[in-house]
């Protein structure tokens, strides 16, 4: 992509309005030069290229292998030949048609989109779901008899009475349209959602973000623009075949996207125009041995390429201009920091903000904990400690994520958590930072910490806030940890204190009244350490924050803390200030698996 | 009534001989061999080869199953082996697989669909019905299979070393278990099986070489609703399959093929993790 910028122009108008502008003088010129043969293939090239588009987009972007956009492409282009078919060809036919290959397509994807995507759903379900979605598509054209031609498909229909050189144009223009649309979308604030949920899910559904209605939204604009270039497909060409909506074309759409480069839009397009044309030309003079071609290169470039052409081109770019010491322009080099006002009023003080009554969980036989009751107020800064398999790590899971524990109730702020899903939870006032720290891998630290207020702010669909508002504590984390200078490094390049820093500020952006911290000083330096006991005793002063802390380190709770929790068999053994619990023999025993505890000094 | 009851029988055979191999896969490797469907096929071309010759109707299996063990334990050398990080990459890489070596087939042997005529034909009377006696053949040999995986897995060292890979394959590099080796033999294994399964069906389907992608999808949704057991993998086959006969009788034949795939979709939805423990 193009790194210069003109003046008073903004940066994606440059990125993205020069390169179509050029795209647009080649579609219209095209006619002019390329051979009648040449156009007609690649008419139906371009509308496959625009289902590549939506296959690189879920696979690319959002982390979803679909073998299934040839059932939506199917499903546009069989609306079209049932329609004209039925009903002859005409304005209001075609409208019909285009309403149905919408509806029927949005239908069909928020139908897969909810199976596919539940809390706790993996990656891999989801692609099964879209390898079962177009065999079902295709036996349910089989078994339609003449109303969808069954096996051989549907044929001599009147379509659009438009000239060759009109579809050229026309499938251009919508290639060119939806990359337009795409590439804008795709980096805007919103658009780095769906990176963050493909670098890391669970991190997305901690931060607020209902991770599966964002991906089934997505599975529904996908779906409805693959019908589209179906419909635009069919209307073409003016045959309608099963293959168009099979399984073989769902794969071949992937091995398009994953050749051209995945997670790069120009790639998806030139991976399939490339297959396409080129298929056309050799598959009479090469029959078996272009297609072998094909296979080979797809398996060399999982396994080598995985950038595919267009990632690997990406890299090489990157390293000459790591090599020639250009500094790299980066967008979000110009982000500047702001403070945001609490808009919130700072609730009573003193309220029991967590509340758990008898909770407990069982791995079948196995109990972790149980009838564990605890409550915490706000400016309390509570430890829980206990030997490893006390159930610490299990006890905040079962406080963050409804769905965990066996038995007892939960309450947070006030409101029974049921069995909510984390990021409803969120939403209830709870943040949790992770044992390793979790951020997102390929987003720079400003997009982390972006995607850590999307559930405060709509982010924007068109371009990319310059300001980054941050609640004060985070930002004060962000500043004093040295990540305020970082800010366009991705984070997958810092080191381990500057990603654990990084994580806390990203919870801390929520605004949560509860704050669950599972090892946070675990592999940090002395100094580090001490850095972060005073941002944490500073916050529960301060912001009058209720923070639950899983700690090993006696020392450092001891100086930390209000009060402490010793859990031990997965019970409370103790509960009290931070004097009565260090010093009670109970915990040397426990510690020292020795119950003289005058000796045990 | 018992035609049907047999049809189940046999069709759940069928299945599970079909699906063995990319169970032992996904169960070893955490792998889906999409290969499986052209290593079906590669099976069949053997067994297509072997009666060209005029071999015994015996070998065939056996010469599938060194084409297919061969060929498989290449390619885990050469492609599989660099992924086994990246899951989802891996179904990718062996679907590229299965596409060259579908085209090698075709190159070598043409892509007319071919037969090869079944060792026994005829009826057997059986529970008073005339029945196919090769489809009968099949329940002995999926049992053969089942009966010599188990013994290969719980009666040998190879076996040993396999199962404590499946449980814990950190640990068991740990203890000096060469799981480099146990992935090579499995995968072989594997492509080995689903070559066989190519040359038990080939008698009663024909031969081309798209013939194994019929069967991937049904094969691969009854390994992923297995879990990764064999035990609940001949279950799955019996109930699913049973299934599949019923819906084709009694509804449509077209309803029958996606019985498999929707069922076993909607079933993973309420039970994501499979039915091994069940």
């Amino acid at each position: 992509m193009a790194s210069f910028s003109l003046p008073g122009l903004p940066r994606w108008l440059v990125r993205v309005g020069i390169p179509a502008v050029v795209a647009m003088v080649l579609v219209v010129a095209g006619p002019w030069i390329l051979d009648t043969y040449t156009l007609n293939i690649l008419v139906r090239a371009l509308f496959v290229a625009i289902a590549a588009i939506t296959v690189d987009v879920l696979w690319g972007f959002s982390g979803t292998l679909t073998f299934g956009q040839s059932a939506f492409f199917g499903i546009g282009a069989y609306a079209l030949a049932i329609g004209f078919t039925q009903f002859g060809f005409g304005p209001w036919q075609a409208l019909l048609a285009l309403g149905a290959a919408v509806a029927l397509a949005a239908a069909v994807a928020g139908f897969v989109g909810w199976l596919s995507f539940y809390p706790g759903s993996t990656p891999l379900y989801a692609s099964v779901i879209s390898l079962v979605l177009p065999i079902v598509v295709v036996q349910i054209l089989y078994s339609g008899g003449s109303f969808t031609g069954s096996s051989s498909g549907l044929v001599g229909f009147e379509s659009f009475d438009l000239s060759l050189e009109g579809w050229f144009r026309l499938a251009g223009g919508a290639v060119i349209a939806v990359l337009v649309l795409a590439s804008v979308a795709l980096s805007s604030d919103a658009g780095r959602v769906l990176s963050a949920m493909r670098d890391n899910d669970e991190r997305c559904s901690y931060l607020g973000i209902d991770t599966s209605l964002v991906r089934i939204a997505l599975t529904v604009v996908a779906g409805v623009v693959a019908a589209l270039a179906g419909f635009g497909y069919v209307g073409f060409s003016g045959v309608a075949a099963p293959e168009n909506a099979g399984f073989v074309f769902g794969t071949q759409l992937v091995v398009m996207v994953a050749l051209g480069g995945r997670g790069s839009l120009i790639g998806a397009v030139v991976g399939a125009l490339v297959i396409e044309v080129a298929s056309a030309y050799l598959s009479s003079s090469l029959p078996f041995v272009w297609e072998l071609i094909v296979g080979v290169a797809f398996v060399v470039v999982i396994v080598v390429l995985p950038g595919g052409l267009f990632g690997s081109l990406r890299d090489v770019g990157t390293m000459i201009r790591h090599r020639t010491g250009a500094a790299p322009a980066r967008a979000s080099s110009s982000v500047t920091l702001a403070t945001l006002m609490r808009a919130a009023v700072v609730p009573d003080r003193n309220d029991v903000v967590v509340e758990a009554e008898g909770v407990s969980k069982h791995f079948g036989s196995l109990s972790v904990l149980s009838g564990v009751s605890f409550t915490a107020r706000q400016g309390e800064l509570v430890s829980i400690v206990g030997p490893n398999g006390a159930g610490k790590t299990t006890l905040i899971r079962c406080l963050a994520d409804g769905r965990e524990r066996s038995e007892g109730t939960v309450r947070v702020a006030g409101r029974s958590i049921d069995r909510l899903a984390p990021d409803r939870i969120v939403r209830l006032g709870l943040g949790r930072k992770f044992q390793a720290a979790s951020v997102f891998e390929t987003l720079n630290v400003a997009d982390c910490l972006r995607i850590a207020r999307v559930r405060g702010e709509r982010p924007s669909f068109v371009g990319a806030s310059p300001v980054l508002a941050l609640p004060a504590a985070a930002r004060a984390v962000v500043e004093s940890s040295g990540l305020a200078e970082r800010l366009s490094e991705e984070a997958r390049f810092l080191s381990h204190g500057l990603k654990q820093a990084l994580e806390l500020a990203m919870v801390l952006a929520l605004e949560p009244q509860v704050l669950l911290l599972d090892e946070p000083t675990a592999g940090l330096t002395r100094a580090e350490r001490q850095g972060f006991a005073g941002i944490l005793t500073d916050l529960v002063a301060r912001e009058r924050l209720c923070v639950l802390i899983i700690e090993h380190d006696l020392d450092f709770v001891r100086k930390i803390s209000s009060r402490i929790i010793l859990l031990h068999q997965g019970r409370v053994a103790l509960d009290g200030p931070v004097s009565d619990v260090v010093d009670d023999p109970l915990i040397r025993e426990i510690y020292t698996g020795n119950n003289r505890p005058k000796e045990a000094r | 009534m018992i035609t049907l009851a047999l049809d189940i029988v046999t069709t759940a055979a069928i299945l599970f001989i079909v699906s063995a191999g990319l169970l032992i896969v996904f169960g070893v490797m955490k792998i889906i061999n999409f290969a499986h469907a052209s290593f079906i096929t590669v099976g069949a071309y053997a067994a297509l080869v072997a009666s060209r010759f005029g071999l015994p109707p015996v070998l065939a299996p056996a010469l599938a199953f060194l084409a297919g063990g061969l060929i498989g334990a290449a390619a885990e050398r050469v492609v599989v082996r660099r992924l086994y990080g990246r899951p989802l990459d891996a179904i990718l890489a062996t679907w590229g697989l299965s596409i060259v070596i579908g085209q090698l087939v075709t190159l070598a042997f043409g892509r007319e669909v071919q037969f090869v005529p079944a060792p026994i034909t005829g009826t057997v009377m059986i529970f008073g019905e005339d029945y196919s006696g090769y489809r009968l053949l099949m329940v002995a040999a999926a049992i053969v299979i089942a009966a010599l995986f188990t013994g290969l897995l719980n009666g040998t060292r190879l076996g040993l070393s396999t199962r404590a890979v499946i449980m814990n394959e950190t640990l068991a590099q740990g203890l000096g278990i060469d799981s480099t080796r146990v992935r090579l033999i499995t995968f072989g294994i594997g492509c080995g099986l689903a070559a066989i399964a190519g040359a038990l069906i080939t008698p009663l389907a024909s031969v081309d070489p798209n013939m194994g992608l019929s069967w991937l999808i049904g094969a691969f949704m009854l390994v992923m609703i297995s879990g990764g057991s064999l035990l609940t993998l001949g279950l799955s086959c019996f109930v699913l399959g049973g299934l599949q006969v019923l819906a084709s009788t009694f509804i449509s034949p077209i309803l029958g093929g996606l019985t498999i795939a929707v069922l076993a979709a909607v079933a993973l939805r309420l039970r994501p993790e499979g039915f091994a423990r069940a």
